[in-house]
């Protein structure tokens, strides 16, 4: 058993780190208050290669293929060198629930349009799945496609979106069949400019709020015939496809982030004095870092466990269950924890102690929340 | 006798052996709701590993998998072709 990396791969990870150290940390404060995305950090992404990770040279990629490995080491090094956790979020969530769709299951046509215009950041994708009455029960969405001569009709709703206010397209999942269920599910690439589609204004959250989220709405909105992604019916193993990429990358970048509050706590409570002494000598103060050691370390395997199958290309559902709901839940523990050991001063939204809390409680929601994640890994085991 | 198969791991798999349910290789598995779309995920692995193919996701769609009778005749397809 090797657990090394390749050293080109750790290089590569180190400059992204040193680049989103360089580029990406001002005015954070400011913008998680406004709730505020930043359109030049996303160009800067793009000018660097981030969202090129995600396609192959053809449409603006580094390498001939993906390399979903360097990639996903990539991401964790965002995750790590940059204070702002929500632009990693919405990077991983275009660069593997849109992008990738779209190059594996779309036409020579619709991976020209897209593609390198996204990998350049000149164009936002959004994903469009949840819906008011489909959560966790994803697949009893109501928003229909129905067959008409010109193309597919839409109407219905999309909600809690990533990037809805601000997209120029999105991958929206509709019922083109209600009689088949699931199997009538299909996926459509939609212009923002559509006649009949509309994205509402941001909606104030909690954490990762430098990316903005938002409902899709769809009124007798009319597309093409070639706006469907694949075939019709399709949409069911388009989302299963995309899934498990998707985990790992946006979990590689919560990662990062646990490494980095991992090394400020550690350096505060060994310059930070209290009865004459570090308060890091103190066991309750250090036994909460041991804590973080290790949820970070059991996050870490679990992650380069799921991410070595999906590259092989095995099954690792119950692996992708077990990552999601180990690294989520640890995200928001190691968070409570760093602000217990910076004590008082972490409740002080100036510091930047408490954001990390706020940002970790959208991941244990997003993505499947730990109840279904845990439910997963039990039906798994045979229960 | 795949069809058997398929079927024998549908009951005592994803229905924990416990079930009096019939399945006929014409049933439609998933809008039926005989299999949710977790199961139909481990029931794709079943046959991947137990047939020693690899199932691209292009290919699983309703044609070839909405039923038992339609999921033989695509590993058998599959087979055949390579």
């Amino acid at each position: 058993m090797d657990f090394s990396w390749p050293e080109e791969y750790l290089d590569f990870k180190n400059k992204v780190i040193q680049f989103a150290q360089r580029e990406l940390n001002e005015g954070i404060a400011q913008r998680d208050e406004a709730q505020e995305f930043s359109h030049i950090n996303w160009k800067k992404c793009a000018k660097f290669g981030v969202q090129s990770l995600a396609v192959p040279a053809t449409y603006g990629g580094p390498l001939e293929a993906v390399d979903f490995l360097r990639s996903m080491l990539a991401m964790e090094g965002l995750g790590y060198g940059c204070e702002d956790n929500g632009l990693p979020f919405g990077l991983n969530a275009q660069m593997w629930t849109v992008q990738t769709p779209i190059l594996h299951f779309g036409n020579e046509e619709q991976k020209e349009k897209y593609l390198p215009a996204m990998a350049r950041g000149e164009m936002i994708g959004a994903h469009g799945l949840t819906e008011p009455e489909a959560g966790s029960d994803v697949f009893s969405m109501q928003l229909t496609a129905e067959k008409v001569e010109d193309g597919y009709l839409l109407n219905g709703k999309k909600h809690l979106i990533t990037f809805a206010p601000i997209c120029d397209m999105a991958l929206v999942f509709a019922n083109t069949n209600p009689k088949l269920g699931r199997w009538g599910i299909s996926a459509f690439l939609i212009d923002i400019n559509t006649s009949g589609f509309t994205a509402s204004a941001k909606k104030s959250k909690m954490g990762l709020r430098s990316t903005p989220i938002g409902d899709l709405n769809f009124k007798d909105c009319l597309v093409p015939e070639n706006s469907l992604l694949g075939k019709p019916g399709m949409g069911f193993s388009i989302l299963n496809h995309s899934l498990e990429f998707d985990r790992c990358c946006i979990l590689a970048s919560q990662l990062g982030a646990m490494e980095r509050q991992l090394e400020n706590v550690i350096d505060y409570t060994k310059k930070r004095q209290q009865f004459k002494k570090p308060i890091g000598s103190f066991q309750s103060v250090s036994n909460r870092i041991a804590d973080m050691k290790l949820r970070l370390e059991t996050s870490r395997l679990l992650l380069y466990k799921t991410a070595w199958l999906k590259e092989k290309g095995d099954n690792a559902m119950l692996e992708a269950a077990m990552l999601k709901l180990q690294l989520s839940e640890s995200f928001v523990a190691s968070s409570l924890d760093a602000m217990r050991n910076f004590g008082g001063r972490s409740f002080l939204t100036e510091n930047g102690v408490e954001k990390d809390l706020r940002d970790a409680v959208g991941g244990v929601l997003y993505a499947g929340t730990s109840d279904i994640q845990r439910n997963i890994i039990a039906k798994l085991l045979g229960l | 006798m795949l069809d058997k198969k398929i079927i024998n791991y549908i009951l005592e798999e994803l229905h924990g052996g416990q079930s009096d349910l019939e399945i006929l290789p014409e049933d439609d598995l998933l809008g039926s709701g005989l299999v949710e779309s977790m199961g139909m995920m481990r029931l794709i692995q079943f046959v991947e590993e137990d047939n020693g193919i690899k199932i691209p996701p292009q290919d699983m769609t309703i044609e070839n998998f909405m039923t038992v009778a339609a999921m033989v005749d695509y590993i058998e397809r599959t087979k055949n072709n390579g």
